[in-house]
């Protein structure tokens, strides 16, 4: 653990984005489940100012706005799993937060917090991937509240590095709707059911007409700096019926592209046939459901 | 006052634990919860390199940061004496490091963030050396020496190659130590063998993660008393370890154990953050705590033995055993421990579980510059296990006889007594067989899955069966495996059960109560029981080799006899009765027979107290267990009784994934008999899960002497959804000498599982994995590779 010399606890988002431009070297502190262990571990290093980011209201609460639903940053993974809209527009999430941690952890872990602790092996971001999701950042770099947005996609930039400037908070993540007809799965592939970090993760979504399978984002997680898009993948399953050739070849592609890395939870080579072994499994899984 | 009172007994019964309360609660204060007026915290420094010479250590900085009290490297401990089973260790390193955990400074100081600021400030230059981290290769000619002669290579420790019977001097080779031996005559049974296997098993590395990590509080008063707040397992050894090791009278050293977070055999051994914390109340005058963090208890507190063991062994067509020949290394790590004498155990085992008229045995412990091992619940046994009972399976598989009655067939009989000197007294193996494999359906389902196994699908399933045989009556290691009791009651009837054994989670306390309570006659809450201060207790060997039930308990129902001895010769003369008529029941004398209440058991004890010549009911009693040491030839029954276990495990693999899920366990247990049947079902349940995390998804990934995977994310427990279904049944062979008949069963369900697993694999998939343990990606492979050969 590191010495802190300050701690603020901004009440609004405006206070927190002032600060964070004066204040230079802030370390932002959500549920902290990931941040305490890794600055008890020695690998991040406090700055000089801790922000509790918790007291602000903006960053809370999830909501409807036109044909997105918006996500505030603090909203944990618990919140997520149980809230109506994200029952009955994105189950996709539900389904992740499923797979999630421990109750505990899922408490008090935040959605921002995973995207912007930006681990390749983040839960939540693979089906945020696949559901064409933006963030939302903002700061206030003069006298005006400056907000942007990017496609979640672009904001990794590898394993713990993301585009979020020095004096930037994300406020929440967009999620479009899903049209009608889109079905998708997550799979998080770990070697125990529960309290496991993901060694690989596979996400698929599209919208199934008539049997022909279109709109197709295939994401990875834990194979990269950053997770991924299945983009052979995706091309091989876009306009398709799910036969067991497309499927196969949708299997074959997606372990071709992905170059993993061998660490303590898995080989690169047995991650590799897990991606086709999983792909193929969620693929049939679809074609067989609907 | 009731009028009659009827016969009841609390053997048998479910009873819960006697600190269940307080630990629900939150409310037992472990060592970390304790803490001394005027107490400093101890950190260590411990190496960052793997093996190397230790140039200079500069803690000039570190002496000079506000609110340290103490800096020590070995210069400032010229008198420290080394450790450990072989006596090959430092506790702070002298002229090098061996091993990642090395101990190289410690510094004493306010907080444990000041004592941690400090460490970062002492300065060490090292100069590397050639690591060896495969023992293979420290058995290679010219291999660099990890313990070259003379140690310490510095005059400065001469006066160790004096001090008697614990001078160090280095090692010629890297050969720590070795174990041989033999009954009858390989090669004739081979002659006769039908068919001869041979294969190479490789058992990995996996340590304890008691829930409370290392720790202790030593303190010197003003007299030079030593005292030490301590989790050992072994107070009394230590005792008198520790006044070797610092060169006290072991009178002036008094060691208490507060509540300890689990042992499971990680405490039998000195380590060297405890001298080490001792210098450091030494040099300050204080008393020092020092307490692992969780990371420290991966890297520097002991392993599970990790070993490679070649067995060979033979049997006829009709299914009689002929031979095992075993040969194995044992990777010693950097020093030596508990873990390099696994080997005796193991031997037991190999020897004497089924009937084989040859054996010929030779073990090899290497020193690495990996981490050591210590012992681990089962002591060797898991690893033995695990390739004498695939073994099994392939034998019977090779011969085209069924596992079970293969098993049957070779199966211990009571009253056997083996080559090896083991005499089994008691002995249900062939009803634990027969028991497990009914109640799991197991010839049935082998049969099933054998069949379906070539068949299309994902999922396969299998089952597996594993036997074992373990020390249940003690374990005659050291020259006495006895244990003291004193009882002492009051005027109101309480009893103080004063014993020698200690409790690290087991339930001893409440089963000695128990124990009491039969013969005294009184409800459990009358009992109270002292067992953690070696100023108050009497001696004990410690606790370990599944033992205190029977060791502890034949010494407590000692104790309790007397007392009632003496209670009831009081009542008859009082009341003008026989004392052979009488009995004691729920805190009343009353006449055996009819029941009928002659007086409450508080008013005669008051009358004895207080008459003319007044008497307290106090007793002591000794038991040491009629078992007798091996001869040097490993000949002998060490054991005053012995355990036995079948298990049978059902699995799914997931040939898509390499998943091996457990599915149920059925185990039947020899226990002698049941005491506390829900204390016996939680030591059973919590030993297959053990047994399960060593089986399938705990390893301590060692590379290059580097631990991988210091932490509960990455060294993989067993979560809650993984547990399987269990159906335990007790075999009751009431064991002559054991306390109400029972044996000692703490090790015993950890030991099958993964013999029992790796033969459900093969069951399922037609696998064979002789490597622990059974991960997705290692299960995986092994199908991957089976799928590519039959293509
Ligand atoms: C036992 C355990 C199990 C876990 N299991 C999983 C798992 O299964 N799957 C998984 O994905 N993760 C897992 N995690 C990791 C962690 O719980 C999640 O990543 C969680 O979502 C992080 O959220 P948090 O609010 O706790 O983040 P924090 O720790 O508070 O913050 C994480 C990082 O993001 C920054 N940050 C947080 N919020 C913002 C914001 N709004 N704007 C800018 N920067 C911000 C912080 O500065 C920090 O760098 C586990 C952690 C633990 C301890």
């Amino acid at each position: 653990m590191t010495a802190l010399d300050n701690y603020v606890a901004p009440t609004s988002l405006e206070q927190a984005v002032v600060q964070l431009q004066e204040l230079g070297e802030v370390t932002i502190l959500a549920g902290g489940t990931d941040l305490m262990p890794q600055s008890h571990a020695g690998r991040v290093k406090f700055k000089r100012t801790l922000m509790n980011i918790r007291r602000i209201p903006e960053l809370h609460g999830i909501v409807r706005e036109g044909d997105e639903i918006r996500i505030g940053a603090l909203t944990t993974i618990t919140e997520l799993m149980e809230h109506p809209l994200v029952r009955e527009h994105l189950p996709l999430l539900v389904e992740a937060g499923d797979h999630f941690a421990s109750a505990q952890i899922r408490n008090a872990g935040t959605v921002g917090g995973n995207i912007c602790n930006a681990s390749p092996a983040g839960d939540t971001l693979v089906p945020l991937m696949v559901l064409g999701a933006h963030v939302e950042l903002a700061s206030k770099p003069d006298d005006t509240l400056f907000r942007r947005s990017m496609p979640l996609p672009e904001f990794f930039v590898g394993p713990g590095k993301t585009r979020l400037a020095p004096a930037e908070l994300l406020t929440a993540v967009r999620v479009p709707i899903p049209p009608k007809g889109f079905v998708a799965r997550f799979h998080k592939f770990g070697t125990r059911p529960a309290l496991d970090i993901s060694a690989i993760s596979i996400g698929v979504g599209g919208v199934l007409k008539n049997g022909v399978f279109t709109d197709v984002r295939v994401a990875f997680g834990a194979v990269a700096p950053t997770p991924v898009c299945g983009c052979a993948a995706q091309e091989v399953l876009e306009g398709k019926r799910l036969d067991a050739a497309t499927i196969a070849a949708a299997a074959a592609a997606a372990r071709d592209e992905v170059h993993p890395i061998s660490d303590v939870r898995a080989s690169a080579w047995y991650r590799k046939e897990m991606i086709h072994n999983m792909t193929k499994r969620i693929l049939e899984d679809v074609s067989a459901n609907h | 006052m009731p009028e009659a009172i009827q016969k009841d007994s609390l053997i048998g019964k479910r009873i819960t634990k006697l600190d269940a309360p307080e630990k629900a609660g939150g409310k037992t204060r472990y060592i970390h919860d304790i803490d001394l007026p005027g107490q400093l915290h101890g950190k260590i420094l411990r190496s960052t390199r793997i093996h190397a010479l230790i140039k200079r250590i500069d803690t000039a900085a570190a002496k000079a940061l506000p609110g340290v009290h103490a800096v020590i490297t070995a210069a400032d401990v010229p008198y420290q004496r080394p450790i450990g089973v072989a006596k090959d260790h430092f506790p702070l390193k002298t002229d090098r490091v061996r091993s990642l955990r090395d101990e190289i400074a410690a510094v004493a100081a306010e907080t444990e963030a000041i004592a941690e600021a400090a460490l970062k400030l002492i300065k060490v230059e090292y100069e590397d050396l050639p690591v060896l981290s495969d023992p293979n290769d420290s058995l290679k000619p010219g291999a660099p020496l990890i313990h070259p002669e003379p140690h310490g290579a510095t005059a400065k420790h001469d006066h160790l190659k004096q001090a008697q019977g614990i001078a160090y001097l280095g090692k010629p080779d890297n050969i720590a130590m070795v174990f041989d031996y033999q009954q009858g005559d390989v090669a004739q049974g081979e002659r006769e063998s039908d068919v001869v296997l041979e294969h190479t098993f490789h058992l990995h590395y996996v340590t304890h993660c008691c829930m409370g990590v290392s720790g202790i509080i030593a303190e010197f008063d003003s007299s030079g008393n030593l005292l030490m707040n301590s989790n050992t397992q072994v107070p009394f050894l230590h005792k008198r370890e520790f006044a070797e090791i610092l060169n006290m009278d072991p009178a002036r050293i008094r060691i208490i154990q507060p509540p300890i977070g689990g042992g499971f055999g990680s405490k039998l051994d000195i380590y060297p953050f405890e001298p080490i914390t001792v210098f450091l109340a030494k040099a300050t005058g204080r008393p020092v705590k020092l307490v692992f963090t969780r990371e420290e208890e991966f890297l520097a507190s002991p392993t599970r033995q990790p070993v490679i063991l070649t067995l060979r062994s033979g049997c006829r067509k009709d299914g009689t055993l002929t031979f095992r020949t075993v040969s194995t290394l044992h990777d010693n790590g950097a020093y030596t421990s508990w873990g390099a004498t696994t080997p005796f155990v193991m031997m037991q085992t190999i020897s004497s579980l089924y009937r084989v008229p040859h054996c010929l045995y030779h073990t090899k412990a290497v020193y690495t510059n990996n981490p050591y091992a210590g012992s681990f619940r089962g002591y060797g046994n898991l690893q033995a296990t695990f390739a004498v009972e695939q073994h099994m399976d392939m034998m019977a598989a090779a011969i085209g006889m069924d596992p079970l009655a293969f098993r049957l067939k070779n199966a211990q009989d009571p009253g056997e007594v083996t080559p090896q000197g083991m005499h089994f007294k008691s002995c249900g193996f062939k009803e634990c067989l027969t028991t497990a494999a009914e109640a799991s359906g197991f010839q049935a389902k082998f049969k099933a899955n054998e069949a379906d196994k070539a068949k299309p699908g994902r999922f396969k399933r299998g089952v597996g069966m594993a036997s074992m045989l373990h020390v249940g009556g003690g374990a005659k290691i050291y020259p006495s495996d006895g244990c003291g009791t004193i009882l002492k009651m009051d005027d109101f009837g309480s009893v103080t059960l004063i014993t020698g054994a200690s409790e690290i989670g087991q339930g001893s306390e409440t089963v000695l109560a128990q124990l009491v309570c039969e013969e005294l006659g009184v409800p459990l809450s009358a009992v109270r029981v002292i067992n953690n201060d070696t100023e108050i207790t009497p001696w004990d060997v410690g606790v370990h080799a599944s033992r205190t039930t029977f060791i502890a308990g034949n010494s407590a129902i000692g104790a309790a006899k007397k007392a009632r001895g003496k209670i009831l010769d009081a009542a008859a003369k009082m009341a003008g009765l026989d004392a052979a008529d009488l009995d004691l029941r729920a805190g009343h004398i009353v006449e055996a027979k009819s029941g009928t209440v002659v007086m409450t058991l508080a008013k005669l004890l008051r009358q004895l107290h207080f008459s003319d010549k007044a008497e307290l009911v106090m007793t002591s009693f000794y038991y040491e267990p009629p078992s007798k040491h091996q001869d040097k030839h490993f000949k002998g029954d060490v054991s005053a009784a012995y355990a036995w276990a079948t298990q049978v495990v059902e699995v799914e693999v997931d040939t898509d994934t390499g998943i091996v899920r457990l599915l149920k366990v059925t185990g039947a247990h020899d226990v002698g008999r049941i005491l506390n049947r829900l204390g016996l079902e939680g030591q059973i349940e919590g030993g297959i899960v053990m047994g399960q995390g060593y089986a399938l998804t705990e390893e301590l990934m060692v590379e290059n002497g580097v631990v991988r995977n210091p932490g509960f994310r990455d060294y993989k427990l067993v979560t809650a959804p993984e547990i399987p279904e269990m159906d335990v049944r007790f075999i009751e062979t009431m064991d002559g000498e054991g306390p109400q008949g029972a044996k000692g069963v703490g090790e015993a369900p950890a030991i099958c599982i993964a013999a029992a697993t790796a033969n459900a694999i093969h069951n399922a998939t037609g696998v064979r994995i002789m490597a622990l343990p059974f991960t997705p990606e290692k299960v995986y492979r092994a199908l991957h590779a089976a799928r590519k050969e039959a293509a």
